[in-house]
């Protein structure tokens, strides 16, 4: 029997590791790759309350809770993948012995059992007042995180060691040393690794602890799982050994074996495989015993102190926390450097509707896109933001709004991405070879995709001089990324300038401010999204501003006059 | 090798030596024509076949045979690393590329290997180059990109000027034969690229060469270690501005330079191009002059042996 729930476990787990794995550039297939993200209760919940918009989406979580009527929560024990998480962490890190309740029967675990409706009830007040807890809590937010920020670029990691460690064998098979991986980097990574060690290691006092007594999608499944269709009862032939008692993973089950709290059961079905009896059935119910009647044990004090916290981390939120931060207003206070990818909801939307569950970083073709620490306020932990000197927004990808499952990236068709103004670079003449010392350097406006950079003379100057043209310029980052400055670079990509439209379109927009994004090379069918057929662009790849181009521009260096 | 044969070698090997002198002192044999086998020291083949002509450039040097023996690990260095089609001339005609390996391949080669340090996306260079593609049935010959450091090991550079020490690809530098396959291209930094230049795709840590040295004597610097032996200059058409990447002028010249004097062959090639919009003498561009006058090479053309052929 608990081979029956493994094997669905690992069912729907390699459903998930697929979609994750198909959460890539290029989109190539139609697979819906937020599927599990979307099924998620806590999910569903907390966007909803907290950005007050209803999304069609949310029927999925709707489904998953209304199974609690039918199969109480056998969603916990045989679809989550956070659930799936734990039982594989636990039983890496203890034996076998040490994985069972410290205090066995219901009972003895009232008190802490209802420990995730509070923290339900934290959750849903901290919507109501505006912020999303969804990233802390939401089971499979924080496995997608977990899987697709962690166990990803970890696995290609391992792949790359293996390959280094195999060097010896390259004298006999040559073609070995060509297999080359490029691994992927993935900041603050060490705290999604350890949130999830941490609540696997819980564990020692009783498994699946974080299912049993924290999680709120558990919590929300549980409160629809009074009685479901399918449930434990137990007939004559007990003896009331208490076996099931001991063992049951989830200690639903009372002191009184008859009785079980159904809320709390995820028909794993261990029970019933233990008893000597076969008195345990989940079918055909008839129990000898009438089973106690089921109660949620929340006291009034503890609720009220739940739904004071939650919106007192909203009001926390909301009035400074860690830093003053004034989003919604004319002028909002945001890092210069926190860019957000294209098509981003304006940032107290994006806040509202981001859940981290990573998957956009995953995706993302260049590894741009990295989880933040906290640049965006305590709110804004593990939410995307591009790192250009890591890598640049390619041009041609829109990947992390079409696998984004709650819109806080919008959707956008490639077009539209491309006008998509996510800042405007800006050149640190302090460090710029150009500008201070002197040297002949093209990189920035060689490599922008929209020719937005040109060289003009500038007095005192050999060299023409790097300028941006902030109506052209996207933001993109490829600029700031290939600067041959050490360290930081002389060309930098801030948010000055950033489009991020709740609805309408960016060609218009862009077009209403006088933006002109021209990529005028054409792209290839299937290759990298930064691969264009450059044609007919004017030499040097650079902007030349007529009848202003330096002398030197005519003959690169290494050649000497006669 | 018995003693009696070596000796006799010796004697036979000391009486040709002593008459080409001799004839030499009379002035009847040039001492750069002579040599035991006669081969001139460069050719220039013309013609509007890409694999013929390349073939017939290395036969009129005496042969691929001169270079790669039966067995030979052979390491090929084109320019692939543009993700650019063949026509751009950021990269070596596929099909230059692809009769050097037969080439190779013919004389008996155990491994061919063709290799560069991609700059744009690896896929796409391999994709867009259509060099893997072309040279995927010659036999023993694998096509790949090299950007992993692995694949690079630390070699001392004892004439260095820059630098005494780099890393290089361990292949390029255990290779029996190593063959540079160079498109003629412009060049943003070093003025032209071409054999001596692209041995960058060799190396693991190019940026350095722009930043922290001065360019044109780490290129030489470089090749005073990653010397190849035979350099096949592409010129079935050259990039004459905007290199190295491109866009820019695409000037035809049908012709392919064969040398085992890369100071020679690339000053041929600026020799018999035009770039930006120009004329441009050899000894113009920095490196190769450089190269030069560090006795790497020949820039002195008008004093070689060139084999001149059109087909």
């Amino acid at each position: 029997m608990k081979r029956f729930q493994r094997l669905i476990q690992l069912l729907s787990f390699g459903i998930f590791s697929l979609l994750l794995v198909w959460a890539a550039y290029p989109e190539t297939r139609e697979a819906p790759v937020d599927a599990f993200l979307r099924i998620d209760p806590i999910i569903a919940l907390t966007t909803l309350i907290a950005s007050r918009e209803f999304q069609t989406g949310f029927i999925w979580a709707a489904i998953v809770l209304i199974s609690g009527l039918f199969i109480g929560r056998a969603f916990c024990g045989y679809v989550c993948p956070m659930g799936t998480t734990i039982d594989l962490f636990q039983s890496l890190i203890y034996p076998k012995s040490k994985l069972r309740a410290t205090r066995a029967g219901y009972e003895a675990n009232r008190g802490r059992r209802s420990l995730k409706y509070y923290v339900l009830a934290v959750v849903v007040c901290a919507a109501i007042g505006g912020v999303s807890l969804a990233f802390l809590v939401a089971p499979i937010s924080l496995a997608t995180r977990f899987w697709g920020l962690v166990i990803y670029p970890v696995t290609l990691w391992i792949a790359d060691l293996g390959l280094d460690l195999a060097t010896p064998l390259h004298q006999y098979v040559p073609d070995l040393a060509y297999i080359q991986i490029s691994r992927r980097v993935f900041a603050t990574n060490m705290f999604i690794a350890g949130f999830i060690v941490f609540i696997s290691a819980l564990a020692i006092k009783g498994p699946r602890f974080w299912c049993s007594y924290l999680c709120p999608a558990g919590a929300m499944i549980a409160l629809f799982s009074k009685k479901p269709l399918v449930y434990r009862s137990v007939n004559s032939s007990c003896t009331e050994c208490g076996k099931c008692v001991r063992n049951c993973p989830m200690v639903a089950i009372r002191e009184n074996p008859h009785s079980t709290a159904h809320r709390e059961c995820l028909l794993c079905l261990r029970c019933k495989e233990l008893c000597p009896e076969n008195a345990i059935s989940f079918y055909s119910h008839n129990e000898t015993l009438k089973p106690e009647p089921a109660t949620l044990d929340l006291t009034r004090r503890a609720m009220l102190l739940s739904a004071v916290s939650g919106l007192g981390v909203a009001s926390l939120v909301g009035t400074g926390w860690n830093e003053p931060r004034l989003l919604g207003q004319e002028r909002a206070v945001t890092p210069a450097d926190l860019i957000r990818p294209p098509g981003a909801m304006p940032e107290p939307e994006f806040l509202k509707l981001c859940v981290r569950c990573g998957l956009c970083m995953k995706a993302c073709a260049t590894n741009t896109l990295q989880p933040i620490w906290f640049k965006a306020g305590v709110e804004g932990l593990f939410s995307p933001s591009l790192v250009p000197r890591l890598a640049a927004c390619a041009v041609n990808c829109a990947v992390c709004g079409s696998v984004c499952p709650t819109g806080a990236i919008r959707k956008l068709p490639i077009e539209e991405k491309i006008q998509a103004k996510i800042g405007t670079a800006w050149i640190d003449r302090q460090n710029c070879l150009v500008w201070n010392r002197d040297k002949k350097c093209l990189v920035c406006g060689e490599v922008c995709p929209y020719h937005a950079i040109s060289f003009q003379p500038a007095s005192g100057r050999r060299n023409g001089v790097p300028v941006v043209h902030p109506n052209r310029c996207c933001g993109c980052g490829w600029c700031e990324n290939k600067c041959p400055v050490e360290g930081a670079g002389a060309i930098k990509v801030s948010v000055v300038g950033e489009l991020r439209l709740a609805s309408g379109s960016y060609i218009e927009k862009a077009k209403e401010y006088g933006l002109e994004f021209k990529i005028a090379d054409k792209k290839f069918d299937k290759l990298a999204p930064d691969t264009f057929e450059s044609s007919g662009i004017d030499e040097g790849g650079g902007i030349q501003e007529k009848n202003s181009s330096p002398k030197q521009e005519q003959l690169p260096a290494g050649i000497l006059d006669e | 090798m018995s003693h009696d044969e070596s000796r006799r070698k010796f004697l036979k090997n000391s009486l040709v030596v002593s008459a080409a002198m001799a004839g030499a002192s009379f002035g009847l044999i040039d001492p750069l024509e002579a040599g035991a086998e006669d081969y001139p020291d460069m050719s220039i083949c013309n013609g509007k076949d890409a694999a013929l002509i390349t073939r017939q450039a290395v036969e009129a040097l005496g042969g691929i045979k001169r270079f790669v023996r039966p067995g030979a690990k052979v390491v090929i260095k084109p320019n692939m690393s543009f993700a650019r089609s063949p026509e751009t001339a950021a990269n070596t005609n596929p099909l230059v590329v692809r009769e050097v390996a037969r080439m190779c391949a013919e004389a008996g080669a155990s491994r061919i290997s063709i290799v560069d340090n991609v700059l744009n996306n690896p896929a796409d260079c391999m994709k867009l180059s259509k060099i893997p593609e072309y040279c995927k049935d010659v036999p023993n010959t694998h096509t790949n990109y090299i950007k992993n450091e692995r694949l690079f090991r630390e070699v001392s550079v004892e004439r260095g000027t820059q630098f005494k020490k780099m890393r290089a690809l361990s292949d390029a530098l255990d290779a029996d034969t190593l063959i540079a396959v160079p498109v003629g291209k412009s060049h943003g930094s070093a003025g032209v690229s071409m054999s001596m230049k692209g041995m960058m795709g060799l190396i693991y840590d190019r940026t350095s060469f722009h930043n922290r040295y001065d360019l044109h004597e780490s290129i030489v610097d470089m090749v005073t270690v990653l010397k190849p032996h035979l350099v096949v200059i592409d010129g079935t058409r050259i990039l004459s501005t905007g290199g190295p990447g491109g866009p820019g002028e695409v000037i035809p010249l049908d012709l392919v330079i064969a040398s085992a004097d890369m100071v020679a062959a690339d000053a041929q090639m600026v020799a018999l191009g035009k770039w930006y919009g120009k004329k441009l003498e050899p000894k113009q561009i920095k490196h190769i002059r450089m190269a030069a006058e560090r006795g790497l090479g020949r820039i002195d053309l008008d004093k070689l042996n060139i084999k001149k052929i059109s087909v």
